[in-house]
């Protein structure tokens, strides 16, 4: 039997664990399953029930003559795979052995504040995934070099709205629209070579499929809650990449003739450009 | 064969980087990743279906995803996520956002349904896969 102050210690450790894991990309079900364990690890909980929803996490304990409930929202969401991980070692470890609540929190902490790859290893990454993904969908090696440099700029440039707090919304849209507008001049200047390739291993690294699959498997396994929330987050992403992509692509073909073979080889209109840009002056 | 191996290992790699997995599991999430490419590829060509392709390839992704899991003490999610990317229909998704710009709204619908349905296929597979996984956890338990 433990007092009053070390169940509220406890249970603010169980939500942290649970926001580290749910901020991080890992599913409904663990979240609730990890935190109804480390509350139900340390004493004698009549009751304890979590709900855990993709935007927030509730938390109710009965002990003794008191219940106690901690609400916390989430706002922000990325996948680092990496805490997920060590947040489910944690609690594992914390079960099997009787750590004090106070050293639990501060390895909590520790793994909150942990990263995992340096920024040029992550931008390389990013690169990489771009442009092989490119070759993977029948992409030539010009199309490689041009998918990984762009993807590359996009990593970076998707950090850097992350640092300054832009909205999930314009973050994929502006990643969208510049990836366009690159993958346009790739092929005017003559790197890359059909359109399309660039385009799809480029924007892979917005691509919600992690959201989609997730929703998917949230509603399956009876998180409707959830699974609504983040089908509607994946589906927002996926329009406001189709949205970038397509004005400027749109604006491409009314003003510049843009590509007319979609489904072949892209043309490229560099002649149409280049009147285009004779025209103007 | 081996060339697309290589791609899709590289290019699982890579967002195995972009998504943080362990540095001891990347290789592993890799080969999780290029198997499942492999697979998807081989059933789409035999069947002529994306949709079964994608829906067995994610499969085999989740259920080797749920061995490594028990194996090397780590949650599946870590081998899945980064597993699937190859299957996700991102060039579909594209396809269907450049046939609406350019008003062929037939071969929207086309592109939008294939693409809809390989998402669905691909969290039915590894939902098929968990499921799977669990029951015999519980069977251990008994």
């Amino acid at each position: 039997m433990i007092n009053k102050s070390e169940l509220k210690e406890l249970l603010i450790m169980a939500m942290i664990a649970g926001r580290i894991m749910l901020k991080n990309g890992a599913e409904t079900y663990r979240v609730e399953d990890t935190i109804l364990r480390l509350c139900k690890s340390r004493m004698n909980i009549k009751y304890a029930e979590t709900f855990v929803t993709t935007t927030g996490i509730f938390l109710t304990v009965e002990y003794g003559e008191d219940v106690i409930s901690y609400t916390y929202r989430i706002k922000s969401r990325k996948i680092d795979l990496n805490k997920v991980a060590m947040v489910n070692d944690f609690s594992r470890r914390f079960v099997n052995s009787d750590m004090s609540i106070r050293e639990g929190k501060s390895i909590l902490g520790d793994i909150e504040k942990s990263t995992t790859y340096s920024k040029p290893i992550n931008l390389l990454a990013g690169g990489a995934s771009g442009g092989f993904f490119s070759l993977l969908f029948g992409g030539s090696f010009r199309d490689f070099v041009s998918a990984f440099i762009i993807s590359l700029l996009l990593v970076g440039l998707i950090d850097f709205l992350d640092k300054k707090k832009f909205s999930f919304f314009i973050k994929n849209i502006l990643g969208a629209m510049i990836i366009t507008v690159l993958s346009i001049i790739s092929i005017e200047i003559g790197i890359g070579e059909s359109l399309n390739m660039v385009i799809i291993g480029s924007i892979m690294p917005l691509v919600p499929g992690v959201a989609i699959t997730n929703a998917i498997r949230d509603s399956i396994s009876e998180d409707f809650l959830s699974g609504v929330s983040r089908g509607i987050e994946a589906l927002i992403i996926a329009l406001s990449i189709a949205f970038g992509v397509g004005i400027v692509l749109r604006f491409y073909i009314s003003f510049l003739g843009g590509v007319h073979n979609v489904y072949g080889q892209a043309i490229s209109i560099s002649s149409s450009f280049y009147n285009w840009l004779l025209h103007i002056i | 064969m081996v060339k697309q191996f290589l791609l899709a290992l590289v290019s699982t790699i890579g967002f195995c980087i972009l998504f943080n997995v362990p540095r001891d599991s990347i290789f592993k999430a890799g080969i999780i990743g290029s198997i499942g490419w492999i697979v998807y590829i081989s059933i789409s060509d035999i069947f002529d279906s994306t949709v079964g392709g994608a829906f067995v390839g994610a499969l085999t992704i989740g259920i080797l995803g749920e061995i490594f899991a028990r194996l090397f003490k780590k949650p599946a999610t870590i081998f899945i996520i980064p597993g699937i990317i190859p299957l996700v229909p991102g060039a579909g998704s594209y396809y269907t956002m450049l046939a609406i710009i350019e008003k062929r709204y037939t071969d929207a619908a086309n592109f939008g349904s294939e693409t809809i349905f390989i998402a669905l296929s691909i969290s039915s597979g590894i939902i098929i896969a968990s499921t799977i996984s669990k029951s015999f956890r519980r069977r251990k338990a008994a």
